[in-house]
């Protein structure tokens, strides 16, 4: 039980990153690949905040949150907005992730550096599991964001316009969307959004300058179980990516976590390419 | 420019080749130590660098992998020595075989998923080389690194490093995988390749299966990284995990952009810059993230197409000063008359009851009509009729809820567009699709790529096979082009082209092809009179030769000409069907163009009805 619920956590962390994929993928049809490169941000201002400066964590997560958004905001603007090809977007928010992790390394040096749980850092036992509070609060995190996120595209003229730029980007314009400020608020949204969990991740994770890129891959893991688009997909192969890599380091050894899920991505690939949430879209001329 | 022009007079490959020599012989003119070491670096990175500039410059897929592919090399040729089997030829062969293997295991399911997963799944690659060499910590060394290796051999003779005997090896491996990179991306296959680039659509309708291209880019990418990494492992005879992580790759990728993807030698260029430039800092490793990120930015933004797109411009520039250049403007009078067409062995089309909804929209709705060997038919309907819907069907980009399509005997519904290009359907766009950077008889030629098959390797090697049937895509390719009254224009670039020439360039590669049905999708719009004139004499000369044309047009008077029989398309049904006179008269017909009933239009045709408001329009 213990296992499961450090797997289930560890999913939830994935589960977050591959949201914030998928409201940057809704709402620009962009693949920000420098998105788990935010979150890790997120984390070292959370160290700073709390270890280093020992600032209330309100003020902390204000920090966090704004520091990420900006960063990601910059991203839209510099990195994303002159590109037009997904192809070359793909470089250079390659390129974003690369140089946010270089900076962080610089900035931080290279040691993994323990983020305090703002909750309780006291081990708990649930239903027969020994556990931490901040699991608990990254699963709960994860769900309650999938449903109010579901509930907002679906509820809300924002969220509807944003489905409304996904399905077909020149329409959406010509309804009078403005596909550039939502494409910016988007990006801005899913900073503030990776900056303030930075908060969560840290405790469970460690802030670290590789954080990004273990993240980036098992959160498009996550994806691509799920389908791309879907959150509540997120959540079941973030969830799915979590326990196979737990159960795989459990069982096999650490060495084999990460070729267990690989092996998972792979064969979600060949059996059902588009994901157990996705749907085929016909191809148009 | 009398000089360009001599210089220009040559064959353009002797330039690198002669560069290559230069470099092949550096270590006579007494050149230190440390230097010969960073050009061999150089070379090894350019081979990685290439790999990748096949798979993302050409076939238009952004790959990280080449840095596990350079790893597997690295160690294939390692453990191989350690094991006693010291020949670089032996080791470079199996290093070449073990990446290519990693390269279409990890790519068919890279690929399946299309845009950002062979990005991802290779990226992830590159972060289990680790794992995987710790899982195997017991041969490969571990994290420890792989040592024991011994000094190279090349037929039973030791390959003296003070010799720099090695160094001539790498600078010869290096001056073959250009070649055979050069070989084929300027032949029909990297024609095919820069049209899947630019459109996966129109590679599928000239026959290009995409999976298996971008696979083919993928996987033979994987080749000169396994190359380099034999090669690597052999100069220093000690290999550690380190060499190839993440850094590495985005070294590679920096490299590529910085070079230009979509150019042979830009990898050599790209390679010889990181290489020389930051990778020579000594503390230039704390930094080297944080440069190769930024670089990978401002690359991405302002540089597309790299360095070589600046060399290319400028050449191009010197050419039209030299006068070597063909002339931009179109001169219908340069060309002679229109040759005569063979005969063609058109196909008869039947489509039978085809219906098709997309979502709750019931687009085509039990829809039939046949097309025949040496006739004009044509579809015609108001907008959103279903006419592009019934190309897109026939052509296989849509399955058929039910009903079926017949080419002559065979039955298409179903198959894959490529499949469907190879029983023999052409097509050409309603918004013309030409590949960027290729030149009018090139762009002509690529309609040709599924008539006559050439192995990628006859290609490499300029086998006879490949010679002749490059022959036959020229000549074919030049006489569509002086059908359609553009084979003046054979050099110019193709996108450079005004709309109305590249409609007609359109039509010529599709006519290339020998197709067994052509359609033909809105070919008239934008089009002058005279380009029309040479468009509808064009077409009769098809029906003639016996082809089977399909026209999509909303030019009525075009289509009266033209047609031997009018299939009327309205919300996805087929309303009428016969012969011009007949759908002229049909009161359905006019009901549905004119939007008005046959009492108050009184005897008017749809003819008189387009004549009056094209006077209204004049006035």
């Amino acid at each position: 039980m213990t296992i499961l619920w450090s797997g289930l956590a560890l999913g939830a962390v994935y589960t977050l990153v591959a949201i914030g994929y998928n409201i940057v993928f809704v709402s620009s049809n962009t693949f920000n690949f420098a998105q788990a490169q935010l979150m890790m941000v997120g984390t070292f201002v959370a160290y700073t905040g709390l270890v280093t400066l020992k600032l209330p964590v309100l003020v902390v997560a204000v920090m966090a949150t704004v520091t990420v958004m900006i960063l990601a905001g910059l991203e839209e603007v510099i990195a994303v907005r002159p590109v037009k090809d997904h192809q070359n977007q793909l470089v250079t928010t390659l390129g974003v992730a690369t140089l946010i992790s270089g900076a962080t390394q610089l900035i931080w040096g290279s040691e993994p550096l323990t983020v305090p749980f703002f909750g309780s850092n006291e081990p708990i036992t649930l239903l027969g599991g020994r556990t931490y509070p901040v699991e608990i609060a990254l699963l709960v995190l994860a769900i309650v964001l999938v449903v109010l996120l579901g509930q907002f595209s679906k509820r809300t003229v924002t969220g509807l316009a944003l489905l409304g730029i996904s399905e077909d980007r020149e329409a959406a314009m010509l309804r009078g969307v403005n596909v550039r400020a939502l494409a910016l608020a988007a990006f801005a949204a899913s900073g503030a959004l990776a900056g303030f969990l930075g908060l969560f991740v840290g405790p469970k994770t460690f802030a670290v300058a590789t954080l990004g890129s273990a993240l980036a891959i098992k959160g498009f893991v996550a994806l691509a179980i799920g389908g791309f688009g879907s959150l509540p997909g997120a959540l079941v192969g973030g969830l799915t990516v979590g326990l196979v890599e737990s159960y795989a380091a459990l069982e096999l050894g650490s060495e084999y976590s990460n070729i267990a899920v690989f092996v998972v991505l792979i064969v979600i690939l060949m059996v059902r390419p588009a994901g157990l949430f996705g749907r085929v879209r016909e191809r148009v001329v | 420019m009398q000089i360009w022009r001599s210089l220009r007079a040559v064959p353009s490959w002797i330039y690198p080749l002669a560069l290559a020599v230069l470099v092949l012989f550096l270590p006579a003119l007494g050149i230190d130590f440390a230097l010969i070491r960073q050009v061999q670096l150089a070379c090894i990175l350019a081979l990685v660098v290439s790999g990748l500039s096949l798979s993302l410059g050409y076939a238009g897929e952004l790959a990280l992998g080449q840095a596990a592919m350079y790893a597997a090399g690295a160690y294939t040729a390692g453990l191989m020595s350690i094991a006693g089997y010291t020949d670089i030829v032996l080791q470079l062969v199996a290093a070449g075989l073990v990446a290519l293997a990693v390269g279409v295991v990890t790519g068919i399911p890279g690929l399946r998923l299309g845009s950002w997963s062979l990005a991802m799944t290779s990226f992830f690659l590159v972060l289990l080389v680790p794992d995987i060499i710790a899982v195997f910590g017991e041969t490969t060394g571990g994290r420890g690194g792989l040592i024991g290796i011994e000094p190279a051999t090349l037929f039973g003779h030791v390959l003296d490093p003070e010799n720099n005997e090695f160094y001539l090896v790498i600078v010869v491996v290096t001056i073959a995988w250009f070649a055979v990179m050069r070989n084929l991306v300027v032949s029909r296959h990297g024609i095919a390749f820069r049209t899947l680039k630019q459109s996966p659509v129109l590679a599928s309708s000239v026959g290009v299966s995409v999976f298996r291209m971008k696979l083919l880019g993928y996987a033979i990418g994987a080749l000169p990284a396994g190359l380099a990494g034999a090669l690597f492992a052999n100069i220093d005879m000690f290999v550690t995990p380190e060499a190839f992580g993440f850094t590495f790759a985005t070294a590679v990728l920096a490299a590529c952009i910085l070079g230009g993807a979509a150019s042979v030698y830009g990898a050599l260029i790209g390679a010889a810059i990181i290489q020389f430039g930051p990778n020579q800092a000594s503390d230039f490793q704390e930094y080297a993230l944080v440069f190769y990120g930024g670089f990978l930015i401002v690359g991405g933004v302002l540089l597309s197409g790299g360095l070589a797109k600046f060399g290319k411009a400028a050449m191009a520039r010197l050419d039209r000063a030299a006068g070597l250049a063909g002339t931009r403007t179109p001169d219908p009078a340069a060309d002679g008359p229109r040759p005569a067409m063979d005969l063609m062995e058109g196909r008869i089309l039947v489509v039978d009851g085809i219906s098709k909804a997309f979502g709750g929209n019931q687009a085509l709705n039990n829809a039939s009509l046949s097309a025949e060997p040496g006739q004009v038919t044509a579809l015609i309907g108001p907008n959103g009729s279903g006419k592009t819907t019934m190309l897109n069907m026939i052509c296989g980009f849509y399955k058929p809820d039910s009903g079926r399509i017949l080419i002559g005997d065979n039955e298409v519904q179903g198959l894959s567009p490529d499949r469907v290009a190879r029983v023999g359907v052409a097509r050409t766009f309603q918004t013309p699709n030409i590949p960027e950077h290729i030149t009018v008889l090139e762009a002509v030629a690529s309609g040709r790529y599924s008539t006559d098959r050439v192995s990628m390797v006859a290609t490499v090697l300029r086998l006879p096979s490949y010679r002749r049937v490059r022959a036959a895509d020229l000549a074919e390719a030049q006489r569509a082009l002086e059908m359609v009254g553009m084979s003046h224009l054979r050099d110019e670039t193709a996108t450079a082209l005004p709309l109305g020439m590249r409609r007609l360039l359109e039509v010529a590669r599709s006519v290339v092809a020998e197709p067994r049905v052509l359609l033909l999708d809105e070919v008239a719009s934008g089009l002058d009179e005279n380009e029309v004139e040479r468009l509808a004499d064009l077409i009769r000369d098809l029906r003639d030769a016996g082809a089977t044309v399909v026209l999509v047009e909303h030019n009525f008077r075009l289509v009266l000409e033209l047609a031997n029989r009018i299939v009327v398309l309205a919300q996805g049904a087929v309303i009428a069907d016969g012969s011009p006179a007949e759908i002229e008269q049909n009161p359905r017909v006019l009901s549905e163009y004119l939007g008005v009933s046959v009492e108050e239009t009184g005897a008017r045709t749809i003819a008189d009805e387009e004549a009056a408001l094209s006077t209204e329009v004049k006035s």
